[in-house]
């Protein structure tokens, strides 16, 4: 479609406009995390002139800016240690391999419900989405006894497995669908030609679907990244994600707002670069029309 | 050849479609079935705290269920918030898709901006609205202040005309760019033959969407409506954090009753049996929206 | 409280110096520990202070007694290895020792203490959880008041912990050292302990001294002196200034905190002594009337905070008054993270409009009391694995030395012993400064005078958390044609609760 360059010009600034809209809150909450206590009510609220501090990190994440790093420090909020670093790493290990393991069992999964015909397959589906219907806090007691009589309690794995299985319905219908896209001629002159199943899979529609793929991932990173109730549940001090620990910023004498800001800001940082690293595929895109040819 | 049909015969063939969904459906099978069994079984059970264990109770979870207004006023506001969020977020997202999908500089950068608001875990965006739309501190109140939209005898979350709408723009600001992300997707892959004929025919942009882009796009729209929908009908952080359903009960939803009963009274029978309603309702959306949009699998 | 200790000893250290206490080369040694010039005290004082407590917390005698850590490693032996876990919600006597204290206790035991800290919910279902798997996966459990009935029988009283094993009792543990009036409030469910009283958050009077004085008013006597200064305060200084504020969150616990306070000062009580709601009777009722003329003092926006928004109003100064919980007070001394630090001063509540109820004339153990209190007991799980261990831990984290401690380094949190507000390590940080104890004195006229405790009764989770503060939200957002109808409401909707 060809457009103006005034047409262009006009679809630019609103795009910029938009997105900065749905900027603002994340700025102002990244502001929150560099002010002091004080600054944060302040009336009429500071978004630009503001005394910026590297406090509420430093007491997050145990390192001293002016002294170096450091392993854990004793901070005492109200006696708090709000020490935040191993549960990032723990966030971090848990979106990754639970990213991994949907992703490998719902593209194997999907591309027979995309290519191979079977009676019910269209039930099938419907099945399979609704295992997402339950309500969380439905499944939560029953997992946590079927995490108790498997080991499974209190473990990085147990986590991944949960999540993993959670972002299922959503991976198998999304990739469903880019898998649907690729014309089956493809598959079918591969056939042809001798290539079995699984090589056509491997050599020819997976390379292809890599951007529906991307997209996919970055979802189910995203829901195991903020994912709040199976974690709260089914662990208890081995390990902790992100959205849990936040919540212990709210305690019995007020909520910690600047470490809570910190700890938000800071944990935005591996997800947007795990995004950042898929999204070269996604902007690459499917381009459906060269594949024809 | 029939190197094809001859392979067809072999039980453990990647011509079948079962080894290729066996470790999908061995999960799906072992955490799902097991969870819903057990809570149709905890549904005829309560938790008596005396005795420290479940009893068995009957069908009077259910008769409770349904002589419950509580109940009954969390699943209208759980509809209203489902349809209302729904709406917005799918016509704010396909335009937010449209206007993004360009190659023009910077376009990019503003794509994987618009992504960072999925990474925010939804309690701390709970905390965050609730801390812009704070009466005395909160920026966004000053802000509607300003330009006299709003006095400030009016706390956006605590009146019960406008806090349902302070918790649908945190809903709406987190996840609208879920929708873009899906529809841009799909939105890339779209072949450019059609659009190159219907520019040719000089149709105009509203014909080419409704007649080329909204088609080709309808399997991508009903996941992206699909999981949405389902994941809005369960919403529970924002009001949980930003209201506690209050005032009085109008931001109630059903997960919110339903994970107070299980975990603040302790009422697991009575939860699980909430559960199960809202399992059973969204089942019931859910086909209706695949049989009248005649998605097929 | 929401800032390190480095600061406040520093603080202390400069105070020293200044006052000619302790010599320049002292000043510069200990300075030096904290790893900072003299210049730098200049010049901020705002970073320096991290990872360095550790030495000057020694050098000001801020670390375990020796004598109890001796007698852990002592009586710990047969555990050493051991892991022992609690789950607590965020409250200071938990995050001093999970993040200050408890190495003292590992290094010197050889166990492991673990310490989850959650949402106060979330600590009540990982409990139950925990109760009814019997999987012992704590060891201690964190018992907020309003639990006590329902988990009575699984835990240890500690007094028959203390006759069962004489080996394994701390000599000067003092059982008896402990408030009675927190035994009575929140560790006794009928004549059992159930743990040792933990952490106590009181209600207590605070208000701006710069604007009493400047009105020409004292501390109120009365509830009603104070609605009138409430109201002349809003009335001179506002729309920017208000007499009060409040908790005020439909829906959330902290209205429920609130209610109880106006009720009990107007004699009223929630139960009868035969279980009938009791809040729509004509005390009730009165209590309802005051507090809807007292809400028209408060900042407009009460009605969505919880104890946060309370406190931030007064740390900002938009508030003059709050009577509500004393744990706030050290917190608004601290002038990085408010703008009434050392304007600020405490007092008991005012005295009740009308004679209190007496535990006769109320039911389920309710005890009548403008001193709302919220606290916790810590107790050794009956399901726990390693009990002995858990007990050596549970005395250690309770005894007097610790909690002297826990209240030094824990910014100013109420003790729940007699003694410990007599420490000198205590009383040494009653100055203007984050974390002080220039409270502590009311705090505990209040446990022992005012003190008013929530009924315990299996349901009242339900009753405290919705039920009352779901339909106080919906009075305030004035979908009750009056007060009256609002509580008739509630009455009708508790007594059916509570009939089960």
């Amino acid at each position: 479609m060809v457009r103006s360059k005034s047409q262009r010009m006009v679809r630019m600034i609103l795009a910029w406009i938009v997105v900065g809209l749905f900027f603002f809150p994340l700025y102002y909450w990244m502001t929150v995390a560099f002010k002091e206590g004080r600054e944060i009510f302040d009336i009429p609220p500071r978004v630009f002139n503001f005394t910026p501090t590297m406090k509420n990190f430093e007491e997050v994440f145990g390192i001293s800016f002016g002294f170096g790093f450091g392993e854990q420090r004793e901070v005492l909020p109200g006696g708090g240690n709000w020490y935040m670093t191993p549960r990032l790493l723990d966030s971090i290990i848990i979106a990754v391999g639970s990213t991994a393991l949907a992703i490998a069992i719902s593209t194997f999964a999907s591309y027979a419900l995309s290519r191979m015909d079977f009676r019910g397959r269209h039930h099938f589906v419907g099945w399979v989405l609704s295992t997402r219907m339950m309500p969380p806090v439905a499944v939560a007691i029953p997992m946590f006894f079927m995490f108790r009589d498997f080991g499974l309690m209190d473990t990085h794995f147990g986590i991944i497995l949960i999540h993993a299985l959670m972002n299922l319905p959503l991976a198998v219908l999304l990739l469903k669908s880019f898998f649907d896209d690729i014309p089956r001629e493809i598959d079918e002159s591969a056939i042809i030609d001798g290539a079995s199943r699984f090589l056509i899979f491997r050599r020819v529609v997976f390379p292809m679907a890599k951007g529906g793929i991307a997209a996919t991932a970055v979802l189910c990173f995203i829901f195991s990244w903020t994912e709040f109730l199976f974690v709260l549940t089914l662990t208890q001090t081995g390990l902790k994600t992100v959205p849990v620990v936040a919540s212990t910023f709210v305690t019995s004498t007020g909520t910690a707002w600047g470490n809570m800001a910190a700890l938000g800001t800071a944990a935005m940082i591996p997800a947007f670069i795990f995004i950042l690293l898929v999204q070269k595929q996604l902007v690459r895109g499917l381009t459906l029309g060269s594949l024809k040819q | 050849m029939s190197q094809s049909s001859a392979m067809q015969g072999r039980f453990w063939s990647f011509d079948r479609a079962w080894p290729w969904l066996l470790p999908m459906v061995a999960m799906l099978l072992v955490f799902t079935v097991y969870p819903l069994l057990y809570n149709i079984w905890l549904s005829f059970h309560e938790y008596a705290p005396l005795k420290r264990r479940l009893v068995y109770v009957g069908f009077e979870n259910w008769q409770t269920l349904f002589a419950d207004a509580r109940m009954w006023a969390s699943l209208g506001v759980t509809l209203f918030y489902f349809v209302v969020v729904l709406i917005i977020q799918l016509v704010l997202g396909m335009a937010l898709a449209l206007l993004l999908d360009s190659d023009d500089p910077g376009m990019g950068f503003l794509r994987g901006v618009l992504t960072l608001t999925l990474v925010v875990p939804p309690a701390i965006t709970g905390m965050m609205f609730l801390l812009m739309e704070d009466p005395e501190f909160g920026v966004l109140s000053w802000f509607l202040e300003q330009i006299g939209l709003l006095t400030s005898s009016t706390p956006i979350l605590a009146t019960p005309a406008t806090a349902l709408w302070g918790v649908v723009l945190a809903d709406v600001w987190q996840w609208t760019p879920f929708m873009v992300l899906i529809f841009l997707a799909g939105l890339r892959s779209l072949p450019p033959e059609p659009y190159e004929a219907a520019t040719l025919d000089g149709a105009s942009a509203m014909q080419i969407f409704r007649r080329i882009t909204l088609p080709l796009m309808n399997k991508v729209i009903a996941v992206a409506v699909l999981i949405r929908g389902i994941d809005l009908f369960r919403m529970f952080d924002y009001v949980f954090v930003m209201t506690s359903g209050g005032p009085g009960t109008t931001t109630y939803t059903l997960s919110l009753y339903a994970w107070q009963q299980t975990f603040s009274f302790i009422k697991w029978g009575y939860g699980a049996t909430i559960s199960l309603l809202a399992l059973v309702i969204i089942l019931v959306i859910a086909n209706l929206f695949i049989y009248i949009a005649k998605v097929r699998w | 409280m929401r800032d390190s200790d480095r600061k406040q000893y520093l603080a202390g250290l400069t105070d020293r110096y200044v006052n000619r206490r302790i010599g320049r080369r002292d000043f510069l040694r200990n300075a030096g520990l904290l790893g900072l010039g003299a210049g730098a005290l200049g010049s901020g004082m705002t970073r320096p202070f991290f990872g360095v407590s550790q030495a000057f917390a020694q050098d000001n005698g801020l670390t375990p007694s020796k004598d109890i850590l001796d007698w852990v490693r002592d009586v710990s032996k047969p555990f050493a290895g051991k892991t022992l876990r609690l789950a607590t919600e965020s409250t200071p006597p938990s995050n001093a020792i999970n993040s200050q204290l408890k190495k003292y206790f590992e290094e010197a035991s050889g166990m492991k203490v673990e310490i989850e800290v959650l949402p106060l919910e979330q600590v009540l279902q990982k409990m139950t959880l925990d109760i009814a798997s019997q999987l012992g996966s704590y060891d201690l459990y964190y018992i907020d008041q309003s639990w006590a009935a329902s988990v009575s029988n699984d835990v240890f009283d500690p007094r028959e912990q203390i006759a069962a094993s004489a080996d394994l009792a701390m000599p000067n543990y003092n059982i008896d050292d402990f408030l009675p009036a927190l035994v009575d409030g929140i560790a006794k469910y009928g004549d059992r302990w159930v743990g040792v009283p933990y952490d106590i958050p009181i209600f207590m009077m605070m208000y701006r001294k710069d604007i009493y004085e400047k009105m020409g008013f004292k501390a109120p006597g009365t509830l009603e002196e104070y609605y009138d200064q409430a109201k002349a305060i809003s009335k001179e200084m506002g729309p920017d200034m208000y007499g009060a504020t409040g908790q005020m969150k439909s829906g959330h616990y902290s209205l429920e905190c609130d209610w109880t306070a106006w009720l009990w000062g107007h004699g009223g009580s929630i139960f009868t002594p035969d279980g009938k709601f009791s809040g729509n009777d004509e005390e009730g009722l009165a209590a309802m009337e005051y507090w809807t003329r007292l809400k028209e003092t408060m900042p407009p926006g009460v009605t969505g905070w919880t104890w946060d928004g309370q406190g931030q109003s007064v740390a900002q100064g938009v508030a003059a008054t709050m009577m509500s919980w004393g744990e706030f007070f050290p917190y608004f001394d601290d002038p990085s993270a408010t703008k009434v630090s050392g304007l600020m001063e405490a007092v008991r509540c005012p005295k009740p409009k009308k004679a209190l109820r007496t535990v006769d004339q109320t039911g389920y153990g309710e005890i009548p009391g403008v001193g709302h209190q919220g606290g916790s007991s810590l107790a050794v799980s009956k399901n726990s694995k390693n009990p002995d261990a858990a007990w050596i831990f549970m005395q250690w984290a309770t005894c007097a030395d610790t909690q002297s401690l826990i209240t030094a380094l824990g910014g100013g949190t109420g003790p729940t012993r007699n003694s410990v507000y007599d420490d000198p390590r205590v009383v040494a940080n009653r100055r203007v400064g984050p974390g002080t104890t220039r409270h502590l004195d009311v705090v505990r006229e209040t446990i022992a005078k005012d003190m008013g405790s929530e009924p315990d009764l299996p349901q009242w989770a339900e009753l405290s958390n919705d039920t009352i503060p779901v339909r106080l939200g919906k009075y305030f957002a004035g979908e009750y044609s009056s007060a009256k109808e609002a509580m008739d409401d509630i009455a009708q909707a508790t007594d059916k609760i509570v009939a089960g």
